[in-house]
C-alpha cells in the first residue's frame, strides 16, 4: 500500500485520488462493475486502498458485498488476458495448489489442474450447473479448468480477500472523507431500496407455496414420518412466510411419535427465540435436491433457487392476477 | 424376565465385554479437539459435550459409563466440551455412511417389519405408502439385517473408495473403512486438506457421489459424439453404465421409462450392432434415439453408477460418529475397522462378533432367519432357545427375545 496518512487526505493535493477512489465504488454501486480507470497510473493505483478505506468506514454491509464484487469482476476480466503462469503465480498466492497443464478433451483445451478442495472453496457458490463438481473433469484429485475459468474462479477468491479487507476498523476520518462516505451510503441504500422490491405479507398463502414445500407439509398433516432436514426445511420456510410458532406445531400434531413440548423447542429454534437466537432459512434449492426432498420442478421452479424467492414471486403473480391491493393486512 | 431385567442383562454383558476389551478401544486422531457423546441404556439418553484427556481415561470411562453406544465428533473444536454455539469449529473430517436403509436391495427387505399406528396391520419390507386396511399413513417398522443387504452395502462401499482413489486421489491409507456394527460401512477422510471444506463443499462432493445434478452435455454428449469406456471419472461412468443398462435392459423396461415404441424395438434388435458399437465411437449416433431417449436412458446408467452414501451424514460438519471398537446397542455387534484394500474379503457377520464365549438361554418372541459366524439361526416363533452369546445378544439387543428367567 501506498504511504497515505489518514491525515493527509484532508490535503487538496491528493484530492485526485479520493475523486477517483469515490467513482470506483459509485460505478460498483450503480453499474456492479468496475470498468472506467484514471488516466494517471499512480492515482488510480493509490485510490484502491482509498476507495477500500471508504468502504470499510461506511459499516454498511451490503455495500461491503457489492464493492468487493464489482473489484473482484474488474480483477477476473483483467486476468483473461494475462498469461498462463501469471494467473497460476496470483492464484499461488492465494496458496492454490494448482498447476498448468495442456490438455485437450473433445472440443475443449485445458490449461489448468486445480486441488479438489481449492476448487470446492470458490466454485460452490457459484449457482451454474457447469460449475457443478460432478460436471467437471476431476482426475487424482484434480479439476481442470480453461483459462477462462481459472479467471473467473480466482474472482471468488479475491471478493473474499476484499470483503476481509473491508471489514477492518477503520479509525476516525477527516470529516471531507467521511462526507463522501456519507454520500456513498446513501446511493447505496438508494438502489438497495429499489432491489428489494416486496416484502412477504402477513398473511400465509399456502398456494403460492413451492412443490417441495407443498409436499412436506402434506406429509407432516398426514403424520406420515419426516426426515430432520425435511422437517427444518418445513418450519424454517413457514415462519419465514409468516406463520406463528403456535401454528407451525400444529402442522406436526398428526405425528405418531409428536410431542409438543420436543416439537415447541425446536420450532422456537428454529425461529431464532433460543440458543444462538438466530433465525433460520430453509436451504436452497440446489441443497434440497442434494438431500432428496425435491419433488421435482414446476414452471416457477426453473427461474429461481430457492424455496423463499418462489414464494415472493408467486405471491406476486397471484396478486396481479386478483388485482387486489398490495397492502398486507394487519 | 421384563423388558427392563433383559436391559440389564445387557449392560451387565456390555460391562463384561469393555472389562475384558478395553484396550483394543483406541482414541480418535487429534482426541484433545474432539466431542464424545454416550447413549446411556437405563435412561436412553445422550451424554453429549464430553471430552477425554487421553486412552486411558476413555477406557476408564467404556467401563464406569457402559454405554449402549458411543460416539465421537467428526468435527474438532477448541472447546469440545463447551455448548455448540461456543465450541469453536476448527474443522471436520470428511465422513461417509453407507447404510442398507438407503439402497434398493435384492433382498427387498424382506426380513423388515412394519405395523400399522392405527389399526395395527402388519407388513414385511419397507412400509407402504398408505396401510391397505385403514389408508392411513402412520407406521412403526423393525429393521433387520441379512447377508444380502450387507453385501450390497459392502458393494457400494467399493464404489466410493474407487472414486475416491481415481476421481479424488486419495490413497487407501488416506481413508479408514469400517462396518458399522449394523447395517453398513463408515468411510472417513481425515487428510489436512478437506479438514475445513465448509457444508456447501461437502453438499458438491456429495452431489458428485449420488450422481445428482449431472448434466451430460458437460461430459461430452452432444451432436451424435459421447463419452467412453476407457474415459475418466464421469465420463467414463456414463459410458460404463449405459453399457451396463444397454446390455441388460429389455423391451417391457425400456417402454416403462416411458421411451416410444418405434425407439425400443430399435434399440432391441439393434443390441449387438449397439454393443459392437463401443469399440469404435459409441451408441450416440445410433437411429431413432434423440436427445429425450438419451436423456431417460442416461438417467438409468447415473443411478446404475452413481452411489448410494447418506448425503446428511456428509454435509452434516458437527456430526457423532461411533467409535470404532465399542459395541452397536442394536446388534451387540462391534464397529470394526476394514482394510480398504481387502474389503472385498471382509466378512462382517463372523469379523463383527464381539461375545465369543458361553450360551445363554432365551425366549425369542419373533424372529426372521439369520446368519452369525457359521451358523444359521431361525426362524423363531415364540420359542425357547440356547444359544452362543452373539446369537443371543443379537436377538436381545434388536428387541426379538427375552432372557430366560433362570429357576
Amino acid at each position: 500500500m501506498l504511504e497515505v496518512k489518514i491525515d493527509d487526505l484532508a490535503n487538496s493535493d491528493l484530492e485526485p485520488i479520493l475523486i477517483r477512489a469515490e467513482a470506483r465504488v459509485e460505478e460498483a454501486i450503480l453499474s456492479n462493475n468496475i470498468e472506467t480507470r484514471s488516466p494517471k497510473d499512480d492515482v488510480e493505483i493509490s485510490s484502491f486502498p482509498i476507495a477500500v478505506m471508504l468502504v470499510a468506514a461506511s459499516a454498511n454491509s451490503h455495500l461491503k458485498r457489492r464493492y468487493a464484487l464489482a473489484e473482484a469482476k474488474r480483477v477476473s476480466n483483467l486476468l483473461k488476458d494475462e498469461s498462463e503462469e501469471k494467473i497460476a503465480a496470483v492464484a499461488r498466492n492465494f496458496n492454490w495448489n494448482i498447476k498448468t497443464v495442456k490438455f485437450n478433451v473433445g472440443t475443449l483445451t485445458y490449461n489448468f489442474a486445480l486441488s479438489f478442495p481449492h476448487f470446492l472453496r470458490n466454485a460452490a457458490t457459484i449457482q451454474d450447473a457447469k460449475w457443478k463438481l460432478i460436471n467437471r473433469l476431476m482426475l487424482n484429485g484434480e479439476v481442470y479448468l480453461t483459462k477462462n475459468e481459472a479467471s473467473r474462479l480466482l474472482q471468488e477468491e479475491v471478493r473474499r480477500y476484499i470483503e476481509g479487507k473491508l471489514n477492518t476498523e477503520v479509525g476516525t476520518l477527516p470529516q471531507n472523507v467521511m462526507e463522501r462516505v456519507e454520500r456513498l451510503k446513501r446511493l447505496s441504500n438508494e438502489i438497495r431500496g429499489k432491489l428489494q422490491s416486496e416484502e412477504i405479507p402477513k398473511e400465509v398463502m399456502t398456494d403460492a407455496f413451492p412443490p417441495c414445500i407443498r409436499e412436506l407439509r402434506k406429509s407432516a398433516l398426514a403424520g406420515r414420518h419426516m426426515s430432520h432436514v425435511g422437517r427444518f426445511t418445513l418450519t424454517s420456510f413457514l415462519i419465514n412466510s409468516g406463520m406463528t410458532v403456535e401454528n407451525v406445531i400444529e402442522c406436526f400434531r398428526p405425528a405418531s411419535d409428536f410431542s409438543e413440548r420436543m416439537t415447541r423447542y425446536q420450532v422456537e429454534h428454529i425461529a431464532g427465540g433460543r440458543g444462538s437466537r438466530t433465525k433460520y432459512i430453509p436451504p436452497k434449492c440446489d441443497t434440497l435436491r442434494t438431500h432428496g426432498i425435491c419433488p421435482g420442478m414446476d414452471e416457477t421452479c426453473t427461474r429461481i433457487h430457492h424455496p423463499l424467492t418462489y414464494y415472493k414471486r408467486k405471491l406476486r403473480t397471484i396478486r396481479t392476477a386478483a388485482e387486489t391491493p398490495t397492502v398486507p393486512r394487519e | 424376565m421384563n423388558k427392563i431385567e433383559t436391559k440389564a442383562f445387557i449392560q451387565e454383558k456390555f460391562a463384561e465385554y469393555y472389562r475384558l476389551n478395553s484396550a483394543s478401544i483406541d482414541p480418535p486422531s487429534s482426541l484433545a479437539n474432539r466431542e464424545f457423546a454416550f447413549l446411556l441404556f437405563k435412561e436412553r439418553m445422550m451424554l453429549r459435550h464430553k471430552g477425554v484427556k487421553d486412552a486411558e481415561d476413555l477406557r476408564t470411562l467404556m467401563k464406569t459409563v457402559v454405554p449402549s453406544d458411543v460416539y465421537y465428533s467428526s468435527a474438532h473444536y477448541e472447546k469440545p466440551e463447551e455448548e455448540m454455539e461456543a465450541k469453536g469449529w476448527l474443522g471436520a473430517d470428511l465422513v461417509f455412511d453407507i447404510d442398507a436403509d438407503h439402497i434398493p436391495t435384492p433382498c427387498g427387505k424382506q426380513h423388515d417389519t412394519w405395523i400399522c399406528n392405527n389399526c395395527g396391520a402388519t407388513g414385511r419390507g419397507t412400509p407402504p405408502e398408505r396401510c391397505p386396511i385403514c389408508k392411513m399413513q402412520k407406521f412403526d417398522d423393525k429393521s433387520w439385517l441379512c447377508e444380502i443387504c450387507l453385501e450390497s452395502a459392502k458393494r457400494e462401499t467399493m464404489k466410493l473408495i474407487d472414486v475416491l482413489t481415481r476421481d479424488f486421489g486419495l490413497s487407501p491409507q488416506e481413508m479408514t473403512v469400517a462396518f458399522s456394527g449394523h447395517r453398513g460401512y463408515h468411510v472417513h477422510v481425515e487428510d489436512e486438506v478437506v479438514q475445513t471444506l465448509d457444508q456447501m463443499a461437502r453438499k458438491e462432493i456429495v452431489d458428485y457421489m449420488v450422481g445428482i445434478g449431472l448434466e451430460p452435455t458437460f461430459h461430452g454428449l452432444e451432436n451424435g459424439l459421447g463419452p467412453n469406456l476407457e474415459d475418466a471419472g464421469w465420463r467414463g461412468r456414463i459410458a460404463k453404465g449405459t453399457y451396463e443398462f444397454l446390455l441388460s435392459t429389455n423391451a417391457e423396461q425400456l417402454e416403462e421409462m416411458g421411451l416410444k415404441k418405434s425407439l425400443v424395438n430399435s434399440l432391441i434388435n439393434q443390441r449387438d450392432k449397439v454393443l459392437e458399437s463401443w469399440k469404435s465411437r459409441g451408441p450416440w449416433r445410433t437411429k431413432g434415439v434423440g436427445s429425450e431417449g438419451w436423456k431417460k436412458i442416461l438417467q438409468k446408467a447415473i443411478e446404475n453408477q452413481s452411489v448410494k452414501i447418506d448425503t446428511v451424514v456428509t454435509t452434516d460438519i458437527h456430526r457423532l460418529i461411533r467409535l470404532t471398537n465399542t459395541l452397536h446397542g442394536k446388534t451387540g455387534l462391534k464397529k470394526i475397522r476394514v482394510s480398504a484394500s481387502d474389503i472385498e474379503r471382509f466378512d462382517p457377520l463372523k469379523n463383527a462378533i464381539a461375545f465369543k464365549e458361553g450360551r445363554i438361554s432365551l425366549v425369542v418372541l419373533d424372529a426372521p432367519e439369520f446368519t452369525l459366524g457359521d451358523e444359521r439361526y431361525g426362524p423363531y416363533k415364540n420359542v425357547e432357545v440356547e444359544l452362543p452369546s452373539a446369537a443371543a445378544l443379537f436377538l436381545l439387543c434388536k428387541g426379538a427375545a427375552q432372557v430366560k428367567e433362570e429357576h
